[in-house]
């Protein structure tokens, strides 16, 4: 049985239909990287699965049940974490603040919190001796590293990371996916990502999303085989993003 | 000197009013983004309140002000779920007109119970206050200054100290965010009514044996609160309490030194000189920063 499973999964904003049936599996233990151009609906599938968008029809079934129409706060208190796009990190709260409210769908002490806060810095040592200042006062690639850092700290079975290597120089973004390789020992990763070179080559799955519709599932590799695909999806948002 | 210190005194013992409920008006705006009209009213009712008990009842001051608080906790619950709940997800307007509903109808059903003459309320010390050196410090004022300094550092300490504090912040800042996280945005504004209900209560409850308890107590210190708030950086927490000792003051002073038919007048002066001079208030840019 796969941790996630969404079944013909419709989301509408008013009139716009978001998503038009989308089925997709992640199975435990994976990292799924889920592809698109712009508009295609990557934002929206992950907003319906963390409660954030409401399902019009369709089912998102997670470890088993049913979890479609849940709230946000249900939802992440299942185990399942998102970070959502654009970093969201309280700009008036510190990092580690930040970080501490990360665990919030748990119920443990606040010293326990802030010890665990104080251990992420191991996973991210470039935010470290930011651990006092707020969040506005932070880069685009330390934003992203507080967000991720803030995601975990939820103890995820499942974390959802929505195009973590957007507005990134490089550096950053290759800082940004070591560390999802190293989350995957312990965590189910569903990825959205327009940077497909990147995306892929953390993933074990890969699917590619089109004007609200899976157009296209399988393995990295064969993925990249598929030439009409990859020079119109993959190839040419891999090279303007590069 | 002896004059410009017991002006002093009495000014920032009036201010202390005012800031109280600017800091209700504050915390509220930074979690639901309105205005809540009705800030004045939270004073108002509580000051009845007060006068019930204590004065009709005859109960202990102590036991009637214990009541009137918790009484304006409920208030804050009753007050959140009618007025702001079911409007939650709506924009600003239709929630600051349901707040202003709710003003017009509290004054009127106090109102109804009490008539328009207004009631006196005794204050809590039998001392009517003391000398010190030149200034006379007067009890009530002692116990509004007293009262609210205790309120300033526990305000501090509860949102920079403590988790539940920090996850108010969260939630005033991104409550999409704050959500996500699996804090539960409905308690915290919930939390944040009940609150602002009692600084508002207190200030209403200290302030009653100065004034008297009338139908207009709250919109009077309402009106001086907002503009405290303006004063002092809208949205801004230390604003809300430099904006209303600065007010306090200033009226007194006005009041003494020019003209004291004036003394609210000298409020709103300094008020449209900040919003003409200096929109964004003492603290203005830490504000903007914030956004
Ligand atoms: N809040 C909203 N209201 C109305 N329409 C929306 C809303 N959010 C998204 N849409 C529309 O839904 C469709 C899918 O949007 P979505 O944000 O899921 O795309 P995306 O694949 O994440 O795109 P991007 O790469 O730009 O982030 C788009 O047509 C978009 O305009
Ligand atoms: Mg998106």
């Amino acid at each position: 049985m796969p941790l996630l499973e969404i079944r013909n999964l419709v989301v509408r904003y008013g009139e716009i239909e978001a998503l038009r049936g989308v089925t997709i599996a992640v199975e435990q233990g994976q990292v799924v990287t889920l592809l698109g151009a712009n508009g295609a609906g990557k934002s929206t599938t992950l907003r319906a699965i963390s409660g954030l968008a409401k399902p019009a029809s369709g089912d998102i079934m997670f470890d088993g049940h049913s979890i479609a129409g849940l709230g946000p706060e249900a939802i992440v208190r299942l185990g399942i974490s998102h970070v959502p796009e654009g970093r969201r990190v309280f700009p008036g709260l510190t990092v580690k603040e930040n970080i501490m409210l990360g665990a919030s769908n748990r119920k443990v002490p606040a010293s326990q919190i802030s010890r665990e806060a104080d251990a992420m810095f191991d996973l991210f040592p470039d935010i470290r001796a930011f651990s006092n200042a707020l969040g506005w006062t932070l880069s685009g690639g330390q934003l992203q590293m507080v967000a991720v850092a803030r995601g975990l700290m939820a103890k995820p079975r499942l974390l959802l990371l929505d195009e973590p290597s957007l507005g990134l120089a490089p550096v950053i973004v290759q800082a940004v996916f070591r560390i999802i390789s190293q989350i995957r020992k312990d965590t189910t990763v569903l990825l959205v990502e327009q940077n497909a070179r990147m995306g892929l080559s953390v993933a074990d799955h890969g699917f590619v999303l089109e004007t609200g519709r899976i157009v296209l599932g399988g393995k990295p590799d064969e993925l990249w085989g598929n030439e009409a695909i990859a020079a119109a999806y993959l190839g040419g948002h891999a090279k303007t993003h590069a | 000197m002896d004059l410009v210190l017991q002006l002093l005194f009495t000014g920032i013992g009036i201010g202390a009013v005012y800031a109280l409920v600017a800091l209700g008006f504050v915390l509220i705006f930074r979690a639901t983004n309105v205005v809540n009209f009705a800030q004045g009213e939270f004073s108002m009712v509580a000051a009845y309140l007060m006068v019930v008990f204590s004065v009709d009842l005859g109960w202990p001051y102590w036991l009637s002000f214990l009541i009137a608080l918790a009484g304006m906790a409920l208030f804050g619950v009753i007050f959140n779920l009618g007025v702001y709940y079911p409007l939650r997800h709506r924009t600003y307007l239709p929630v600051i007109i349901a707040t202003i509903g709710a003003s017009i109808l509290l004054s009127n059903s106090v109102l109804a119970i009490y008539g328009p003459q207004p009631q006196v309320l005794q204050g809590w010390f039998d001392t009517p206050g003391i000398q010190l050196g030149p200034v006379y410090l007067d009890s009530q004022y002692l116990l509004i200054i007293g009262v609210t300094i205790l309120l300033v550092l526990f305000n501090f300490w509860f949102f920079e100290k403590t988790l539940l504090g920090k996850k108010l912040q969260a939630t005033s800042q991104d409550k999409e965010m704050a959500s996500l996280l699996g804090i539960s945005v409905s308690t915290m504004i919930m939390i944040t009514f009940i609150y602002s209900a009692v600084l508002g209560g207190l200030a209403g409850i200290l302030v009653a044996p100065v004034l008297f308890v009338s139908i207009q107590m709250g919109s009077t210190i309402a009106l001086k609160a907002f503009a405290a708030t303006i004063i002092g950086g809208f949205g801004d927490v230390a604003g809300a309490i430099v904006g209303g000792l600065a007010l306090g003051v200033i009226e007194t002073f006005g009041a003494a030194y020019i003209s004291v038919p004036y003394k609210d007048g000298f409020a709103f002066l300094v008020l449209i000189a900040f919003l003409v001079f200096r929109p964004q208030g003492i603290f203005g840019e830490r504000v903007a920063e914030k956004a």
